[in-house]
């Protein structure tokens, strides 16, 4: 028992702390307001945490200080918000990359033959920069003139119920044809990233694994291509509920495709060289952001359509009573709450324990803790340490992801609701510990409290005992008291409240 | 082929630092052959250019027989090397138990080799779910030797295993080597001259980044000119 208190010493405390912070802040409050900034809070700290668990997972690992966290988080909302409402747009996209992903597992396999060849450093950059000069010209020359922008224009004034697009589709032909151009995009690609040395396996078993791969990827992207009106028609008749669960499984998998591109086009070449890494993953969050605006426009969304779960016009009385009814908000000590709200915090807690799982007892887990503290040893040991580096940056990203779909029907979708996000994580990551996944949580709960009780005080305005008049602030401080918290936090433990000495 | 290990004439840079300046040496199967030297005379930088940590720029590197420099670390670990670390790098906040199951490369290695490890080690039994952080010095230095061991590895690479540790806990220290060294080759970084020369078969001595001097262990310990003049104890 000592041994544990002594152990989780921080933790207890910290714990400790919180609550009584939030006792005392509910002595001059009823106790319905002060539940429910309360529930406001922690819905703010699960939102946060999804952002912030990557960002100091992606840290941790990889010493990489992702500023393009926030534009994944923004483009999960957004695909999130095609998918729910017009799918045509990724019934139109899927098939490209599909393909694309076919030309890169064959060519990923031929390729090496290639590269053995070419035996000096200075041939090797040369094949490697005309491979990837090809492969964009080919990806820009089949994707000239595609209208994305038209693809994807929905009308958002009916909210509340898919809107099909009323202009016409691409013709067929066309787009079996940019098909076979981003194919042939891929081919130089593959060739590019295949492995520069043979494997002791059996190289023919491994030959027939990717052709069986390329022709299933092929294959199925035709099969979205020919199904793709019968397909838009059958998803726009979905139920609302099965269309947010496609929106969620549609935004994370974006995110983490996004988030797999990111590393291993930006990242991985620069190992070692962290400034070039901040400047390309700040350089990302503009032009992401850009390009976000480029394809879905710059104006806003309002929130996206919740599950009909969520959307009932009534106010039920408890959690029991919400599992028949479907109320759009519970009676939490007499005031309604969104239960909408509840559904992102046991998002942010069932992600909390998941990833917490993933860490604690898998393999893979194992190697991420192991490889926080020293990467070098675990690639020491014959792990592939820098796949790991790429799988986490994709799970991160992810996770990024899949808040930006669940923050969708709570904030909104516009191009610029990642910036509050990301400032707000990156100042938890860095009160919690750099790197540390308990660190994460805790400094996204003392966060989302802090912004939820600011809120609140700065309108209601605080009595202080030996002032007469109460003291009103203005929005603007409960912003900067997150900054203010952190300042304390460091100057009290430099390295955050789970940080490592070094 | 009678070495389990080639080094021919690597050089090898850190940023602009050139380290090694030209090392060769050879590790016999089933020798423990040690690497001497001044501080900072690249001993380090030679284990880390052999398993491609920092990879040499030119010259060769054979492990059994085959090229192995320019590979990644992990492929040429891989293959059967074991690498142990100056400053015993355990891994703080894994347990024991876990520190030695992520050096596993087929599923089933630490049950295959668990009771030898224990064998050498009795104490890491005892601490098997205690955090890597919590181990004293002496401890984490037994339970990097051991990670070392639970893969098949026909090869270890031991930096300095004595460096800061208490008599008592070196003398166990020679003692689990030299039961090890039944099973596998070993080339060892070691500043301790007694320990080295109560445990080598054959030395190579690095100068100012070149090897200048290998041979036999015990015609060593006869030639004091040259301990003087390259090691500079007695």
């Amino acid at each position: 028992m000592t041994g544990f208190l002594r152990n989780n010493r921080t933790i207890l405390l910290t714990l400790v702390f919180l609550l009584g912070m939030i006792a005392f802040t509910f002595q001059g409050l009823e106790p319905k307001v002060g539940m429910s900034i309360l529930l406001s809070g922690i819905t703010l700290a699960a939102l946060f945490f999804l952002i912030a668990s990557g960002l100091s997972l992606i840290f941790g690992l990889m010493d990489v200080l992702n500023f393009a966290h926030g534009v994944i988080f923004v483009l999960g909302a957004f695909v999130g918000l095609s998918t729910l409402m017009n799918p045509r747009l990724l019934f139109n996209t899927l098939p490209f990359f599909l393909s694309a992903a076919g030309g890169v597992a064959i060519a990923r396999h031929l390729g090496t033959p290639l590269w053995q060849r070419v035996n000096t450093e200075r041939g090797r950059k040369i094949l490697w920069w005309s491979l990837l000069v090809l492969a964009f010209a080919l990806l820009a020359f089949g994707l000239r003139r595609f209208p994305i922008r038209t693809l994807n224009a929905f009308s958002i004034t009916t909210v509340g119920g898919a809107v099909p697009t009323a202009l016409a589709q691409e013709p067929l032909g066309l787009m079996i044809q940019r098909v076979a151009f981003l194919f042939l995009a891929g081919l130089p690609f593959g060739l590019a990233v295949a492995p520069r040395e043979l494997r002791q396996e059996n190289r023919r078993a491994a030959l027939w694994k990717s052709i069986a791969i390329t022709l299933g990827l092929l294959v199925s992207a035709f099969a979205i291509l020919l199904l793709r009106d019968p397909g838009e028609q059958f998803i726009l008749g979905l139920s609302v509920d099965w269309r947010f669960l496609l929106a969620l499984t549609a935004g994370t998998l974006a995110g983490m495709l996004a988030g797999a591109g990111i590393e291993i086009v930006l990242i991985r070449p620069f190992y070692g060289n962290p400034v070039t890494q901040l400047v390309l993953t700040l350089g990302l969050m503009i032009a992401g952001t850009d390009l976000i605006e480029a394809v879905w426009g710059e104006e806003s969304h309002p929130p996206m359509e919740p599950p009909s779960w969520f959307n009932g016009a009534c106010r039920s009385d408890s959690l029991i009573a919400w599992f028949s009814e479907h109320c759009r908000s519970i009676d939490v000590l007499g005031r309604a709450f969104p239960t909408y709200r509840l559904f992102i915090i046991f998002v942010g807690i069932a992600i909390f324990i998941g990833v917490g799982i993933l860490l604690k007892r898998t393999r893979l887990g194992m190697i991420i803790r192991a490889g926080v503290q020293d990467s070098e040893m675990v690639q020491a040991l014959g792990i592939n340490v820098r796949q790991v580096f790429t799988l986490v940056f994709a799970l991160g990203s992810g996770l990024a992801a899949l808040g930006g779909v669940i923050a969708a029907p709570f904030l909104g979708v516009f191009s610029g609701m990642g910036q509050i996000f990301i400032l707000q994580a990156f100042i938890a990551v860095v009160i919690g510990g750099m790197g540390s996944y308990t660190g994460a949580a805790i400094g996204t709960l003392i966060l989302g409290l802090a912004r939820a009780y600011g809120d609140h005080f700065v309108a209601a305005g605080i009595d202080l005992p030996f002032l007469a008049n109460t003291i009103k602030g203005s929005p603007a401080i409960a912003r900067a008291s997150t900054v203010l918290i952190m300042a304390i936090v460091l100057l009290v433990r430099p390295a955050g409240i789970f940080g490592k000495k070094e | 082929m009678n070495n389990v290990l080639e080094v021919h004439d690597i050089q090898t840079f850190i940023g602009q630092y050139h380290i090694l300046e030209g090392v060769s040496l050879e590790v016999p199967r089933g020798s423990i052959t040690v690497l001497l030297g001044r501080n900072g005379a690249g001993k380090t930088t030679t284990l880390k250019s052999i398993i491609g940590l920092t990879p040499p720029k030119t010259g060769a590197v054979l492990f059994n027989g085959a090229e192995i420099q320019g590979k990644p670390t992990f492929r040429i670990t891989g293959q059967g090397i074991g690498y142990v670390p100056e400053h015993r790098a355990v891994f703080r906040d894994l347990t024991v138990e876990e520190n030695l199951r992520i050096a596993e490369r087929k599923k089933g290695d630490l049950a295959l080799r668990g009771d030898f490890i224990f064998n050498l080690f009795p104490d890491l039994k005892r601490l098997i779910k205690l955090p890597g952080g919590h181990l004293s010095g002496g401890q984490q230095q037994m339970l990097a030797v051991a990670r070392a061991l639970v893969p098949e590895n026909t090869l270890l690479l031991i930096d300095e295993p004595s460096e800061g540790l208490a008599p008592v806990i070196i003398e166990q220290m020679i003692e689990a080597i030299r039961q090890l060294s039944a099973y596998t080759t070993v080339l060892l970084v070691e500043q301790n001259f007694i320990m080295a020369s109560q445990l080598a078969d054959r030395y190579t001595i690095i100068e100012s980044g070149r090897s200048v001097k290998s041979g036999q262990m015990a015609d060593l310990v006869k030639d004091g000119d040259t301990i003087r003049r390259y090691l500079g104890a007695t």
